[in-house]
């Protein structure tokens, strides 16, 4: 099973948890097993907001996943950038992880928004889905939604690609069988 | 082993000199004041911490005072400079991880 990871970042902006939720959700649908990872006061605005854990069963404390994280240990990193220091956390995970990556980069200011999306474009070589928002998570909602169906694109793209070379596989032996047989004489 | 988080929570010997920053400014104060500067991938394990911060992540070393000072960024209170002295081997060890 594919793995996502979400890397939230200071939860002070309202647009976080619920939008952690809706991407967690999205992941989820299109085969992903998701892992947050938070801060320890991140991580209990998910826990009131997802009781049963219905949405989001893995959560994780930034400081120890950091600690243990390697190169392909996730397949997926999407992570929230509404400050400065989640710039360098998002960057930090991405040249770690060396995996496809998206950046919703958000914030009400918008030449702090142009500096953080500038930073990310110029040291990683995610995708960026980014917008002006605070209180209202549509603006970046929408974004994300595009974004995710574009991976959701890619995945497909790179499964039929797989599908193609194990059919390759299976018929190769078949074609060794054949050359193996003794020519008719 | 030298832990840098433990080391702050325990220990009142460091220095620190810029808090609530940004990393670039951070950084620019880091390469304009250490004697010695090495440069580091962000995620690179330095005094038992990974790196956090944007490539290439400058170290400051200062041989004379047995200290290198470093870019320690959190979630919510951003990122700070500070300056924490440590055996030569881990300094040895920063110039081995070293890009330039």
């Amino acid at each position: 099973m594919k793995k996502a990871i979400i890397l939230l970042g200071c939860p002070e902006s309202p647009s976080q948890t619920p939008l952690t939720i809706y991407a967690a959700h999205k992941l989820t649908g299109m085969g992903y097993q998701v892992t947050v990872v938070s801060t320890p006061s991140a991580k209990k605005l998910v826990e009131v907001s997802d009781p049963e854990e219905y949405y989001i069963q893995n959560k994780t404390d930034i400081e120890s996943c950091l600690d243990g994280l390697n190169p392909g240990d996730y397949d997926f990193l999407l992570g929230f950038v509404a400050k400065d220091a989640a710039v360098s956390y998002f960057v930090t995970f991405y040249h770690i992880l060396n995996t496809k990556s998206l950046a919703l980069v958000f914030h009400r200011d918008q030449e702090k928004l142009d500096n953080f999306e500038k930073t990310v474009r110029e040291n990683t070589q995610a995708d960026i889905a980014s917008a002006r928002a605070y209180h209202n998570p549509t603006p970046l909602r929408v974004r994300l939604d595009r974004a995710l169906l574009k991976l959701e694109n890619s995945d497909e793209q790179s499964g039929e690609v797989e599908k193609k070379m194990e059919t390759h596989k299976e018929d190769e032996p078949n074609k060794m069988n054949k050359l193996d047989k003794p020519e008719d004489s | 082993m030298f832990c840098l988080d433990t080391y702050l929570r325990e220990s009142e010997d460091y220095e620190i000199h810029m808090t609530r920053s940004g990393f670039k400014d951070c950084a620019r104060f880091i390469e304009k004041n250490a004697p010695e500067v090495v440069h580091v991938n962000p995620g690179e394990k330095i005094v038992g911490a990974r790196i956090i911060g944007i490539p290439p992540v400058p170290i400051g070393i200062n041989e004379e005072k047995g200290t290198i000072m470093l870019p320690y960024t959190k979630p919510c209170y951003g990122t700070a400079t500070v300056e924490v002295p440590v055996p030569p081997e881990e300094r040895e060890k920063i110039r081995a991880v070293g890009i330039d």
